[in-house]
């Protein structure tokens, strides 16, 4: 990162080879097409480009990255409800919409679901610790917040989750 | 957590959902386009201060303001105080412009650590203020509340404006992404900068005028911040 910030082009390279791949995984917590991964990923390298002098080397880097990951994913999401309460419906759904987002199992799409349900914020936590795999104090750099926030969320994730898969569990028998 | 069945069948599931996310590598030609933009760009940079230094660079600004205006100013409520009044004063006010400096140089970093989350910040300094005029000054009102107070709000928003301007240039270098935040700290800091001279200023040493026309104009003007920060965050220019 620091040959990066004295402009070394081979420095970039590697950077864009190595942080791309988890940064993808990340963008797709939120079940976006790879087509919208792509663009979050291309609008997130574009500001971590314009805003490399804030990085410090004697801080860790993935938490800094994601960090403007996470607004790049926040940006883009109020901008698609900006654009989504300016829609019309239509009556029919053009072609070719339907095949955006991968299919799951019939259980792991209720899962998908559920967690789709949670609170944004509990729900990023999630994403940060389970997908990206990132630890407690990496998430709270990410967010601003505190370790304690962070196990708040998850924890409120958690209960929300359990008594979510309890109640589906009763109405199965 | 796995000693509960439940729990162990909600680990399972998670462990599943995370690994449906598609994990799939970047491809050259994504990767080449990224390259391309940024290399065509790519200019030596000089990375940030530390935070410490960030920080001092704010309460600097703060204290040459706000020793330069109290000098130039009128000085009525510097005799008008008690000692006690003129200490605790003080001392609350450099402790809100302490607090603000330091939630403003956190902010210019992305996932930088955050020693006081920014809602601590905002009600510590808040509650401060209040039980500081609350306690230290009586409780009398003059007749003439409006007009003598009119004064003190419109000086109050003379100093702080061209103030906030000075904190914004020093902030701007920063990866500015919480804008409500961040405009609430800036003038957070600007309001407390502001608050500094006029209590030297000031000739209405009473706690309702105090908590009116000081408190209320620096609480209305972190509010604007805070607002102009989220609408400038929403729909103004993204991160530099």
């Amino acid at each position: 990162m620091m040959r990066y910030q004295r402009a070394d082009p081979a420095a970039l390279e590697e950077l864009v080879r190595r942080i791309s791949p988890p940064l993808l995984r990340y963008f797709g917590g939120s079940r976006a097409s790879r087509n919208d991964r792509e663009d979050l990923l291309q609008d997130c390298w574009i500001r971590i480009h314009r805003s490399r002098h804030t990085y410090r080397a004697s801080e860790p880097l993935m938490p800094w990255i994601y960090a403007i990951a996470r607004h790049t994913r926040l940006d883009a999401y109020r901008k698609r409800r900006r654009l989504e309460s300016r829609e019309v419906l239509v009556a029919s759904v053009p072609e070719g919409l339907h095949q955006t987002v991968p299919e799951l199992p019939r259980g792991q799409d209720d899962f998908d679901q559920l967690v789709a349900s949670l609170p944004e914020t509990q729900r990023e936590v999630l994403v940060m610790l389970k997908v990206s795999g990132m630890s407690l104090e990496e998430v709270a750099f990410a967010t601003s917040s505190t370790v304690g926030a962070v196990k708040q969320k998850a924890h409120r994730a958690y209960t929300a989750l359990r008594r979510a898969l309890g109640k589906d569990r009763e109405h199965a028998r | 957590m796995q000693d509960n069945p439940r729990d162990a069948h909600l680990e399972r599931q998670l462990e599943v959902w995370a690994a449906s996310h598609p994990d799939t590598g970047l491809s050259p030609a994504l990767r080449q386009k990224v390259h391309g933009v940024l290399a065509s760009s790519l200019t030596p940079v000089k990375p940030l201060p530390s935070q410490s230094r960030l920080i001092l660079a704010f309460l600097a600004v703060f204290v040459a303001c706000a020793a330069g205006l109290i000098a130039v100013m009128d000085k009525a409520g510097f005799h008008l105080m008690t000692g006690a009044q003129m200490g605790w004063m003080a001392a609350i006010l450099a402790g809100g412009g302490v607090l603000f400096s330091i939630s403003l140089a956190g902010q210019m970093v992305p996932g930088s650590r955050r020693a006081l989350p920014f809602s601590v910040v905002l009600v510590l300094s808040g509650v401060a203020v209040i039980a500081g005029i609350a306690l230290l000054f009586p409780w009398r009102a003059s007749s003439d509340f409006i007009s003598e107070g009119r004064p003190c709000a419109v000086m109050e928003l003379m100093i702080a404006i061209p103030a906030a301007a000075i904190f914004w240039l020093l902030a701007r270098r920063g990866a500015l992404v919480a804008s409500a935040g961040l405009g609430a700290a800036l003038t957070g800091l600007t309001a407390f900068l502001a608050l500094t001279p006029l209590q030297t200023q000031c000739m209405f040493q009473q706690a309702p005028h105090l908590l009116v026309w000081h408190g209320a104009t620096a609480a209305i003007l972190i509010g604007l911040g805070a607002l102009i920060g989220d609408c400038l965050g929403r729909f103004g220019p993204r991160l530099r």
